[in-house]
């Protein structure tokens, strides 16, 4: 075993370790210190992956660990992989990971489930840590439904609450839905290339069928669609807010929800050679971006707007993701450009979201903006940094959101004038208009939290104050990492120069410098946005009332979330629910009822013409028994006869 | 390895022996009864690992490859295996020199033995064994004959799955049903009665059937070439033999006897299973009978069916397993998978949710064994042990609940989680086996079932729509398990009130003499114990199933061997199409 692969086991062990350690220890011994083993491991786990991160390029290491399936003609080996896409989703995972953690220690302490938080959320590093370590789709997908536990888990980490338990089971069940795609997209992928490694299906995609290749791209990407919350799938991500805020901060913000891109990234070299797909991908990205925008445009639970925003920026990245379709030379530079703002979007979301909390852990668990306001003299610090993270997600130069939205727009431009223009031009234009609506809900939500007269809820009981060192460090690394990572690998092309080493592309794309036109375009948008947004609500507050009120279905649209999930109950929901009281009352009295209605007759006819009927059992049994054996018998020696 | 030979028969013959002393000391003795029941029932677990051990470390490659060629067209099916058989013949260690019954020129053969299907059955039986007698500790009425009812259940079930005497195997078969009867008809619920009847009646119809079909294939054998053997072994070799004569009139003759012979013992199989629609015994059965019974019946009782179909049905009837079983078998399976699933979610009461949902996991595993391959066989076996860790646990964790508050309406409860954290996490853990997530045994099992079925599926050109109904059950399956995570286990804390004791059952008057609120704690080290082995093969079987697998597979590609003949036999054309997607397939892995 060579460095890396000790390397390659540690990082995923370290929390795994911690995690275990907490859950059996943490309620009885560890007690308020049962963050440690879980904060220790997750140290440990940062420093290992970035020595992956530094080798894992050169050398594209797999590294075996043991057998979970070996049956007839399916192989399913527990093996992990280093290369350059893995190494840098390793890095993002557990570095924001160790922040989250560090800040939870603030955040979660005095909590009653305060071991099985960090347990938890150890298993959870460990789940996603394999999920990208894995080398082939089976065991992606065995994490992949990991990570969907422990968001599960996480989600309804105040069980108490109706609501948590409710939105818990609502986001395992929607993602159960993708999953269950997934699952029939790898069984189409077994039968058609006889293997699930990544390395042996790609170096087979040639000779698959282009319908068949096409229906497991699909399938695969239904899995995404599930876990990375897209439109029809997304619904369940708002609702995952019910979690504690470090939790919306790791899993629904950075790291989990941008598994279905990893996936699609991953995959390619399958997604390359079916443009059909491609397309659907880049169409659902851009619908889902424009449509979460529009959302976050009204709501006023400000970790609410940032999950819209969360659906809004996976869809932007959905749409690179898919637009090289038909231009193979693309593909890889779109990719890139998706998997770097995957990157970006780590930091500042994962900033916003743990201000947020921070802000909510100041009012008293408070988060609708309607009922604070002001707060930028009482929490200075986390107004500073949720300025940082609101700049770099509105796309302003040179925070990080800005390079890697402008190299989405770059790719998606440069593919509008390929074979499928049409539509990629459409889709660019939403993505240029998801831009503006990103500043403007953004800055809405800043304005709305922060200026404006100062207002404090009375659950704060007046003990508003601002969070503690513990919280702000992590929120500080994160706030640098917003503002500095893109200006360090965008304009540099380290990200693009690194992340091209992965060897699952297949062709060389040109070199793409600096598109102007788009540079200028999205800075525009963004400009105006946050200055429409500071008129509105510093300039002119009683605009958007009166504005709301002369839109008024617009605005209905919007704040109800275009009624989708009400349609969901009336269309699915509710069907199945009838569906389910339909067969329960059928099995009990119809078929049940058919059965007795024919164990009645023989025993009414028994009563007719048998009265002495002794009703024992064992009796009947007994004479059943001796007249069978009579006739085996019989028949054994007539035969023989 | 004569020691192994004793170690299976003690393993048979123990419980039953054991039920005698027990039901000699008199209802007066209880802690004596009580102890030496959970004895025996450890000597049982211990004398099943042994075998398992013994098992995993013979060397079977030969069989396994002789069967894997046979498979894909080289060679014969090579025949059953049978290890460890007691009194063995020294020149053919699968045989046994222990006649019981002559009849005529044949003799029924106390013929006991393990191969890789059924150790993991009993294997299963085995860890189920102590945690019915401690889930009964708390039993008073007539404890005597409870503790030897439940111990002669053990050996009946044991003796199933050990058979290799087809008359054996049937006495064993029926001799379940006898205990179970009486542990529903007297130590059950309100409507223990009809519960009890039902399930007699319903069950003793379906294996009298059977009887007729083990008749019918015995006669035909002895009709065909004058020998009239009982070993399960040589019947299927000798049908085998004759099914592929190049004589038209033997094959035709065949083939109408194995029409009978299929007919017959699928449907007293498929009661046990039980497939929808002979399904409806089954809820009522399991809300009736008290815990113990629920979790042999569910654990164990419902694998008799599924075993039977593996163990006698494909081998002694391949070619109708083909040409009727799985086009009609199929369509039943997801029918039960989808229908199960419906059923449970709307009920109140957990335990009739859980009953239903065994209905629906019951249905894959007869998909899976179904699609007649390798991998979806082997997935079926993994399956139905899973679905007896996970179903049995959830039964006793029904069960603890109702020691407490004597309901299970799940719209009584709420919260409970933080009342019984031990109890919740416990909950959770075997639900999540139950639904299939990864990490946990279930998830194994349902994948390789779906796998098997899709190898079919497009191997040899099927609709796809099988299949994809089959995969929403894993939508479904999450649907009615969460919810009822949900309800019980999350939000408010709520609690029956303290005087939901009204119309007490007799389970209930023996369960708690003492008021139900002094007993509303968490788990109690005994239920722990009890409930610890299951979670925890849950977690290994679910992170390394391999040795289940690789253990299995020479006794699987048996099945699958004398399937794929069949095959070739019934329609030729699959067989093109089967060797030029094998083309394909060998083509693009050259490359």
């Amino acid at each position: 075993m060579s460095d890396l692969d000790v390397a390659l086991r540690i990082v995923p062990a370290l929390p795994l370790i911690g995690s275990i350690i907490t859950a059996f220890l943490g309620h009885r011994l560890l007690g308020s210190k049962s963050h440690l083993p879980v904060i220790v491991g997750l140290a440990g786990s940062v420093l290992f992956s970035l020595m992956v991160l530094v080798e894992a390029p050169g050398s594209g290491r797999i590294s075996t660990s043991y057998d979970f399936i070996d049956l007839g003609n399916l192989h399913i080996n527990v093996v992990l992989r280093a290369d350059a896409l893995t190494a840098m989703m390793l890095v993002t995972v557990n570095l924001v990971g160790l922040l989250v953690a560090v800040y939870s220690r603030g955040y979660m302490a005095g909590d009653s489930g305060y071991a099985r938080y960090f347990a938890e959320l150890g298993l959870f590093v460990f789940s996603m840590s394999m999920l990208v370590l894995s080398s082939n789709f089976l065991l992606l997908y065995v994490f992949w439904e990991a990570v969907g536990l422990c968001s599960y888990l996480l989600i309804g980490f105040w069980y108490e609450r109706p609501s948590a338990a409710a939105a818990a089971r609502k986001a395992f069940l929607v993602n159960r839905i993708g999953d269950c795609g997934f699952l029939l997209g790898l069984m189409l992928m077994w039968t058609t290339f006889g293997t699930l490694d990544y390395d042996g299906v790609f170096s087979r995609v040639d000779q698959a069928d282009p319908a068949t290749l096409t229906a497991i791209c699909l399938l695969l990407f239904t899995g995404a669609v599930g876990k990375s919350a897209q439109f029809p799938l997304h619904v369940w991500l708002p609702d995952a807010m019910e979690g504690p805020s470090p939790v919306s901060a790791l899993i629904h913000a950075a790291t989990m929800v941008t598994a279905g891109v990893y996936l699609v990234a991953r995959s390619t070299p399958l997604f390359v050679a079916s443009p059909t797909a491609q397309l659907i991908v880049a169409g659902i990205g851009g619908f889902t971006a424009l449509l979460a925008a529009l959302i976050a445009l009204t709501q006023f639970d400000l970790k609410r707007v940032l999950a819209y925003s969360t659906v809004s920026q996976l869809g932007l990245m959905f749409l690179a993701l898919g637009a090289a379709a038909g231009q193979p030379k693309l593909a890889e530079f779109a990719v890139i450009a998706a998997v770097f703002h995957l990157f970006t979007h780590a930091f500042f979301k994962a900033l916003l979201f743990l201000a947020a909390g921070s802000v909510m852990h100041a009012m008293g668990d408070v988060i609708d903006m309607r009922r604070f306001g002001g707060l930028r003299r009482l929490l200075p610090w986390t107004h500073a940094l949720f300025l940082i993270g609101a700049l770099a997600l509105a796309g302003v130069v040179p925070l990080a959101g800005f390079w890697s939205k402008d190299e989405i727009l770059s790719a998606v431009r440069e593919a509008s004038h390929g074979p499928y223009g049409g539509m990629l031009t459409i889709c660019y234009y939403a993505a240029v208009l998801t831009t503006f609506l990103t500043a403007f809900y953004t800055f809405r939500a800043y304005f709305l939290t922060f200026w404006g007269e100062e207002r404090i809820p009375e659950e704060a009981h007046g003990h508003a104050h601002e969070s503690g060192l513990v919280m702000l460090a992590p929120m500080g690394v994160l706030a640098i990492g917003a503002a500095l990572t893109g200006l360090f690998f965008g304009p540099t092309h380290l990200f693009g120069e690194y992340l091209a080493k992965t060897p699952i592309f297949p062709v060389l794309g040109d070199e793409h410098g600096l598109d102007w036109t788009v540079l200028l375009t999205g800075t525009l948008a963004a400009v105006l946005g946050i200055g429409l947004s500071g008129w509105f609500y510093v300039l002119n507050p009683g605009l958007p009332e009166r504005l709301r009120r002369g839109l008024r279905g617009l605005y209905e649209l919007s704040y109800n979330r275009f009624y989708l999930d009400e349609l969901y109950g009336v269309l699915f929901v509710g069907p199945a629910t009838v569906l389910s009281n339909v067969c329960r009352l059928f099995d009990q009295y119809i078929v049940d009822g058919v059965v007795d209605l024919v164990g009645w007759v023989p025993s009414a006819l028994g009563r007719v013409f048998q009265p002495p009927q002794n009703g024992l059992v064992q009796y009947y049994a007994l004479v059943t028994t001796i007249g069978l054996a009579v006739f085996v018998i019989f028949v054994v020696l007539t035969l023989r006869g | 390895m004569t020691g192994m030979n004793y170690a299976l028969l003690f393993l048979v013959l123990l419980p039953v022996i054991g039920a005698v002393v027990v039901a000699a000391l008199g209802p007066e003795r209880k802690t004596l009864i009580r102890w030496i029941s959970l004895g025996i029932s450890l000597v049982v677990l211990l004398l099943a690992l042994l075998l398992t051990a013994g098992f995993l470390h013979l060397d079977r490659t030969d069989l396994a490859l002789a069967a894997q060629s046979a498979g894909k067209g080289e060679g014969a099916v090579p025949s059953m295996r049978p290890e460890f058989v007691p009194g063995a013949l020294p020149d053919d260690p699968s045989s046994t020199r222990w006649d019981w019954v002559e009849i005529g020129s044949g003799t029924i053969q106390f013929y006991l033995g393990i191969d890789g299907i059924s150790i993991w059955l009993v294997f299963l039986t085995a860890v189920l064994f102590p945690a019915t007698i401690l889930i009964s500790w708390n039993v008073e009425e007539r404890i005597n004959e409870y503790f030897a009812w439940l111990l002669t259940l053990k050996t009946a079930m044991l003796g199933v799955f050990v058979s290799f005497d087809i008359v054996l195997f049937y006495i064993f078969f029926e001799a379940t049903l006898i205990p179970l009867f009486f542990l529903i008809g007297i130590w059950g619920g309100p409507e223990r009665r009809y519960a009890a009847r039902k399930f007699f009646i319903y069950t003793f119809v379906g294996s009298v059937l059977t009887l007729v079909g083990v008749v019918a294939v015995v006669l035909a054998c002895y009709d065909r070439t004058g020998l009239l053997t009982f070993s399960i072994p040589r019947l299927a070799a000798i049908v085998q033999e004759q099914v592929a004569s190049p004589d038209p009139q033997v094959r035709s003759y065949w083939q109408s006897v194995q029409a009978v012979v299929f007919t017959l013992l699928t449907v007293g199989f498929a009661v046990k299973v039980p497939l929808v629609p002979l399904h409806t015994w089954l809820p009522l059965a399991h809300v009736e009978a008290p815990t113990a019974g629920s979790v042999d019946l569910a654990g164990v009782l419902l694998k008799i069916g599924s075993y039977g179909f593996l163990r006698l049905c494909i081998p002694l009837a391949p070619d109708a397993s083909i040409q009727y079983g799985m086009p009609v078998l199929a369509a039943l399976s997801v029918v039960g998978i989808l229908y199960g699933a419906f059923c449970a979610y709307s009920q109140d009461d957990v335990k009739r949710l859980v009953a239903y949902s065994s209905i629906s996991h019951l249905g894959l595993v007869m998909l899976g064994m179904f699609s007649l391959t390798t991998i979806g066989l082997a997935g079926s076996l993994m399956q139905m042990v899973n679905h007896g860790l996970t179903t049995g646990g959830l039964f006793l964790l029904v069960g603890m609940l109702y020691d407490r508050y004597h309901t299970r309406k799940l719209s009584d409860f709420g919260g409970i989680m933080s009342r019984m954290p031990r109890f919740g996490v416990f909950l959770m853990l075997i639900a999540l086996a139950s639904v299939g997530l990864p990490g946990l045994n279930g998830f194994v099992g349902e994948v390789l079932c779906l796998f098997g079925v899709a190898e079919l599926t497009w191997k040899h050109g099927y609709s796809p729509w099988p299949l994809v109904l089959a995969a929403t059950g894993l939508i479904w399956g999450a649907w009615y398990t969460f919810t009822m995570l949900r309800k019980l286990l999350m939000g408010p804390l709520k609690e029956p009130g303290q005087h939901a004791t009204e119309g007490l059952t007799a389970a209930a008057r023996h369960a708690g003499e003492q008021s139900p609120s002094a007993n509303s704690g968490d788990l109690v080290p005994r239920e722990i114990v009890t409930l610890a082995p299951i979670a925890v093969l849950c977690v290994a079987l679910g992170v390394y199933p391999q040795p289940v697998l690789r253990s299995a597979e020479p006794d699987i590609s048996i099945v699958a061997a004398y399937a794929a003949k069949a095959r070739d036999r019934v329609t030729p054309l699959s067989m093109a199409q089967k060797g030029t997607s094998v083309t394909v397939q060998e083509s693009v892995r050259n490359r």
